[in-house]
Parts: structure tokens; sequence; C-alpha cells
């Protein structure tokens, strides 16, 4: 496998705290790459190093196969979490000067912009100015700037954060079509859905150590058919006080439940509480995995520990 | 230097160059002289030409007279080409007794009803040259000078005649003997190429004083119109988060170096035009051969040492602060070190080669700005307190810079809270 990112043992401190923790990592070329883990947990951070904004304290960090991350510099593109754009510019000279920043000549960069405004139905706002856009057409500018100067490795940080959902699809058919050009993508997110439907590999961040890495598939593989969907007449209700439940999430319509024992069993004593309209034996969520991870201990909750008998 | 500080260094000039800052500094020098000339001739034509009556009360008995008589000459000059430019004096007598109050009470009366606006009391013995009286003069408007002043004058005119008179000494003849000599300034004489000798010329307080201060004046206004901008520039890519964008493709360095030459470009042009607008001036009352290029040269130099200087200072500053209300602070010391050229300039203009206008020329943040004006004030600064102040300035804006690029390097990341002046110093000292 050809590593578009390489990063080998990864520690990065700020004063006294351990953001990234002797981080190991490669984003194979050409993959759709999921950062995914609770706030604070050293994604930003970690996709900072990774565009040399951030040196590392220990480890080190291969970009596009150059050891030095700042010799990639011209073809890694970076969208951050918090938008930067100048307010007084207008859009296209806004594009213009990003563009100019990667090594662009204007020659190339003007009919991309010309394209991706087209693509992204914003070709007449090409010369106005950001103040003047909204929320979401900002955020797909800066969409664009990041991706007009054809980069080889495209990292986005919380891309869809705050887009409706027709900006959301629109972003995310442009994601796929960067992918088919043959540019490698890592981004982060806090959409589980979106990490499960969009990702070739998915890799959670959790107080700055790795806690998974891989398919989706072998991430699964990892918690086994632990997990049984319901849809039954008595609702969540029905499932209190069943024995192996170990938690509910409910859904409202359906409720997912980690179980511990004979799924066969539990089936039964449901079926004894009313009528169960659905039944599937499944493996966990993604959603379900990042809770299970990232959930607060009841200790660290400040809830007591139940007293045993 | 790379392609991409200049790439940054265009885009920070088109965007200073199109903002109302730029057009405003653009308009300051012009509008603040214009104003100065204005207020100044609005004042001269705009005098208050309410008639001023008033009461004289004569206990000299020989005084009145010549009043009324200077009053009707000051009248007949009041009017210029039948326009009112000057108050007429009006005066009327009246007598009463030096301890009668109620006719000083009533007197006041007539001040505060408008009838008169003053009156004043002249002592018997006024005209005796051993006597140390005084006029007394009542008025409810205590910040007009133009009338005690008048009156003042007009009886002291006429009392020194009476003295002389009396002592038997012609006063055209004492005037004649106690005339002032006065001084000629000139240059010194020179001689040309064939040894011959030029006469000196008479000193031009233009030349001397006018082109050195104005040329200060433009070097401060353009530094002002460029480098605070920086300041502004840069905190608002560090609140936007632009910075993390720019730093995904430039280098601290080259974002920074690009800055400083975008803020230096706005105030080159913003010098050349203003120097430029000076030649024409200069020329249109013949004045061209005033401005030396050796002087431009100079100009030039103490322009681009005191650009990067200030614009490293701004750029520090803008880098460490996270939002306005720290910048404010942050700002004052450092808007003082741009303004002690222009509160002492005049102490240096008076007395270029005394202790003091050599020191304040030493001052690194001063000295392009006072030691150009040393320079263009004959015979201008030894040549090694040039040399020295070229070598502090150049040194200090050296380590402003150097300074500047660890602060921006670490700072522009920063979120949160401004940097302490402990933190800055760990940041410079640091590899």
């Amino acid at each position: 496998m050809t590593a578009a990112i390489r990063l080998v043992d990864v520690s990065k401190r700020f004063g006294g705290v351990t953001a990234v923790d002797t981080l190991t990592l490669a984003v194979p070329e050409g993959s759709i790459y999921g950062f995914i883990g609770p706030n604070g947990s050293g994604k930003t951070t970690t996709l900072r190093m990774i565009m040399h904004i951030l040196l590392p304290d220990d480890g080190t960090i291969e970009v596009l196969g150059r050891a030095n991350a700042a010799a990639a510099r011209d073809r890694v593109s970076y969208l951050p979490e918090e938008r930067g754009l100048y307010k007084k510019m207008t859009v296209r000279r806004l594009l213009r000067y990003y563009g100019q920043l990667k090594g662009r000549t204007l020659g190339e960069l003007d009919p991309e912009i010309a394209s991706w405004m087209a693509r992204l139905g914003m070709q007449d706002w090409a010369d106005k100015k950001i103040e003047a856009l909204s929320k979401g057409m900002s955020q797909k500018v800066q969409f664009v700037a990041s991706v007009i100067s054809k980069p080889s490795l495209l990292i986005l940080d919380e891309p869809f954060t705050g887009l409706d959902p027709v900006n959301a699809e629109a972003l995310k058919d442009a994601v796929l079509e960067i992918r088919r050009r043959g540019t490698t993508v890592v981004f982060s997110t806090h959409d589980m859905g979106t990490a499960e439907r969009m990702c070739d590999r998915i890799f959670m961040i959790f107080r700055g150590k790795k806690v998974l890495d891989g398919t989706l598939e072998e991430i699964q593989a990892q918690y086994g058919f632990d997990t049984v969907r319901v849809r039954t007449a008595g609702g969540v209700e029905a499932l209190t006080g069943l024995p192996g439940v170990e938690a509910v999430n409910d859904y409202g319509q359906l409720q997912e439940v980690r179980l511990k024992g004979d799924p066969q069993r539990f089936l039964q004593q449901l079926a004894a509480r009313g009528a169960v309209h659905h039944f599937e034996i499944t493996r966990p969520s993604l959603h379900d995995i990042f809770v299970r991870i990232a959930r607060p201990s009841a200790a660290e909750a400040g809830v007591p520990p139940p007293v045993m008998a | 230097m790379t392609n991409k500080a200049l790439i940054v260094a265009v885009s920070e000039f088109t965007t200073l160059t199109r903002s109302k800052a730029f057009l405003i500094g653009l308009a300051l020098m012009p509008i603040i002289m214009a104003i100065a000339v204005g207020v100044q001739k609005f004042t001269r034509e705009n005098v208050d030409t309410t008639d001023r009556r008033f009461v004289v009360i004569d206990r000299s008995a020989v005084l009145y007279r010549s009043i009324a008589a200077a009053a009707d000459q000051a009248n007949q000059s009041a009017f210029e080409g039948g326009r009112q430019t000057a108050p007429r004096y009006l005066p009327s007598e009246q007598s009463f007794a030096p301890d009668d109050q109620a006719a000083r009470a009533a007197l006041s009366d007539r001040v505060r009803k408008k009838e008169i606006y003053a009156f004043v009391e002249i002592p018997p013995d006024i005209v005796d040259p051993g006597s140390s009286a005084s006029l007394t003069y009542y008025s409810n408007h205590p910040a007009d000078q133009s009338l005690p002043g008048w009156i003042g004058g007009a009886v002291n005119r006429e009392v020194l005649n009476i003295r002389f008179r009396n002592a038997a000494v012609d006063r055209a003849m004492v005037t004649r003997l106690t005339k002032r000599v006065e001084v000629s300034e000139l240059g010194l004489l020179e001689r040309d190429q064939a040894g011959r000798i030029k006469a000196a010329s008479t000193v031009d307080k233009v030349r001397t004083f006018v082109i050195p201060v104005g040329m200060m004046l433009i070097l401060l206004f353009s530094v002002m119109s460029g480098s605070p901008q920086l300041l502004n520039s840069v905190m608002e890519e560090k609140m936007s988060r632009i910075s993390e964008v720019l730093i995904g493709s430039v280098t601290p360095f080259e974002l920074m170096i690009g800055k400083l030459l975008g803020s230096a470009a706005v105030s080159f042009l913003l010098a050349l035009l203003y120097v430029v607008a000076g030649v024409f001036v200069a020329r249109h009352y013949g004045y061209a051969d005033a401005i030396h290029a050796r002087d431009l040269a100079w100009f030039t130099l103490f322009l681009g040492a005191s650009v990067v200087m200030f614009g490293s200072m701004f750029i520090s500053i803008g880098a460490a602060c996270t939002d306005l209300k720290d910048a404010q602070g942050m700002m004052g010391p450092a808007m003082m070190f741009l303004m002690l050229p222009w509160m002492t300039w005049f102490a240096v203009l008076n007395a270029p080669e005394s202790r003091l206008a050599v020191g304040l020329s030493l001052f690194p943040s001063a000295t392009p700005f006072l030691m150009l004006l040393r320079i263009m004030l004959p015979p201008g600064p030894p040549l090694w307190q040039v040399a020295l102040g070229v070598a502090l300035v150049t040194a200090t804006a050296g380590g402003f810079t150097y300074a500047a690029g660890k602060i921006f390097r670490t700072g522009l990341l920063m979120q949160g809270k401004a940097a302490t002046l402990g933190e800055m110093w760990r940041w410079v000292r640091s590899s």
C-alpha cells in the first residue's frame, strides 16, 4: 500500500496536556479516510501537524512521500474547521489569491474557478464580496478554495458542519468526484452516518490515542454481532428489565439494543411482552461504537458506583 | 525573496490601497494643511466687528481728546473696500469722584445691559513719570483683549508724548536715536569651479524651515498611513482563522515578509504622491532647486527603515492579541514611539545641534524623522552622527523583524487570550 500520509509515533503536547500520544497511522493513497473522535480528542491537532501548521514534539510525519511535510505544501489543500475568508474581498479575488499561494497561475485557476462556481450553483456570486454571502455559500467558497489548486491530498476538517441537506449533498458529490480524479481525501466529522457511507477507512482518536483504524467492516468485526434492532408495540418500555440488555439506544420508532446472551431467548422474552414488528441481529453501528468508546465512565461522569448485593 | 511572499505582498497592497483608511491617509496631509490655512484665513476674515462703546473717566483731564481722536482714526481704517474688517471704537466721557462706587455700579449695569462694552478709569497722575498708577478697565468680557489692548496703546502713545513734551525733549529725535539695528541673515559665500567668489544669499525661511519640515512630515504621514494597518490585517486573519489557511500554503516568515512588503509599498506610494505634489508646488513658487537628490535618497532610506521597524512592531502586536481591546491596550506604547518625533521636532528645529536634538535623532524610533530633519537643516549634522543613526536604526529594524518573525509564527495560531510581554519574550528567545 502506498501511503499518502504516514505518521509514526507522533506526539504533541500543549503545556502539560498531551493532545496526541504516540500516534501511528497510514492513509492509503486515493482513499477517503475518515477521522472521528469526540471534541478535544486530538483530531484537529493531528490534521494541523499533517499540514505542517503545528510541528510534532516527537515522531515523524511523511506526506505524499516527502519526509518534510512543508515540501509537499503546494500539493496539499486544507479546509479548516473555522472558516477563514476575507470579508471585503470578492469571491473571485479570494479564490485567485488562495490558488496562487498554492503555486497555480491565473491561467490555470480561472477555468477551475468558473467550473467549480458553476458546479456549485454560484456563478452569479463570483464578483460579490464575501460579506454578502450566506454561511452556506461561504462554506462552499471555502471548499472551492481548497480544491481549485487540484491537490493530491485534500484535508477537510468538519466539511459538512452547518450545511443544509442540499448543500451537504452537493459537497459530498464534489468530494467523491475529487476522489475519482485520484485525490486522497481525509476528513474529520462528527456525523457517523457520513463516515460510514463515504469513508474507505475510518480512524478514531480518543484522548490523543488511536482507538480504531480500519474499514467499517474491520471495525465492526471487532465487536461481533452483539446488537439487535427491534421495533415493538411497547416501544422502549418493552425492554425495561429484560435480562441480557446492556444498553439501549432509543430512536423512537426503533431501538438498538446491545445484548449479552442468547438473542433467541431475548426474542422470546420480548415477544412475551407484546407484538414484535422487527427483529434484526446485526453488528453495532459506528455511532454505537463511538459512544461505547467515548461515553465517560460512571466514575468520570460523577455517578456513584452500583451497590453490589 | 520567494514568489509566495510577493503574492502576499501584492494582495496586501491591493487590499490596503482599496481601503477607506488608505484614501483617508492619502487625503490626510493635504486636508490638515488645507484646514490650517483655511482656519487662519477664516479667523482673519471673520473678526468680531461689533461696535465697542466704552466710557472713559479721565481724571488726568488731558487724555480723552487723544483717545477720541485715535478712535476716529481707527474707525476710518476699519473699512476696506466698503466692507468692515474691524470693530469701531466709540468712546464717551463721564466723570465721578474716585470713591463713588454707586457711579461704578451704574456703569456696570449699563455693561450688563449691553448699552456699553466696558468703562475705563484713568488716574490723575498718569502722565507723571514717577507714578506707578495704572488704567482700570471694567468689563464682563475678560477673554476679549482687543479693546483693553487698543485703549492701552492709545493712552500710552499720548502719555509718552506729554512726558517728552514736559521734559522739553523732541520725540521725533528720540525715535530716530533709539531706532533698532536690524539683522540681515545671509548664508555663506561660495566659490565656483573657477575660483570666483559668489555673493552670499539671504536666508530663505522656505528653504530652511518649510521644505525640511515638510519632508519630515511627509515621511511621518507615509509611515503612519501604512504600518498601523498591518495590525488590523494580522488581527483579521487571526480572528477569522484565515491564518490557518495561509499557513497551510506559505511559511509564517513568507507571510510576514509579504505583509511587510505590501505595507511598505503602500507607504512608498503615499510618499511618492506627496513628494511629487510637493515638487510641483515648489516649482510653482520657484523653489525647484531647494529639493536635492541627496535629500530624496536619505528620505527613501529612512522611509524603508521606518516601515520595516514600525511594520514589524504592529505585526507583532496583531499576532499577540486576540481581540481589539487587547490590541488597543498594546497600541498605546507603540504609538508613543511613532509620535515621539511628532512631539519633539520643533525642539530639534530650533536647536538642531543641541544635545537634546542629537540624542533624540539617535533614538532609533525617532531617527528616520529627526535625523532627516537635521540633515536638511544647514549645515547638517556631522557624518558620524548620521552614520551612527543609520546603523542604530538598521540594527533596530533588523532586530524588530527577527522578533516579529518569532512572535508572528507562534502568536498567529494562538487563540483565547492575548500573549503577555513575558510570553512574547520567551517566543523571541525560543529557537
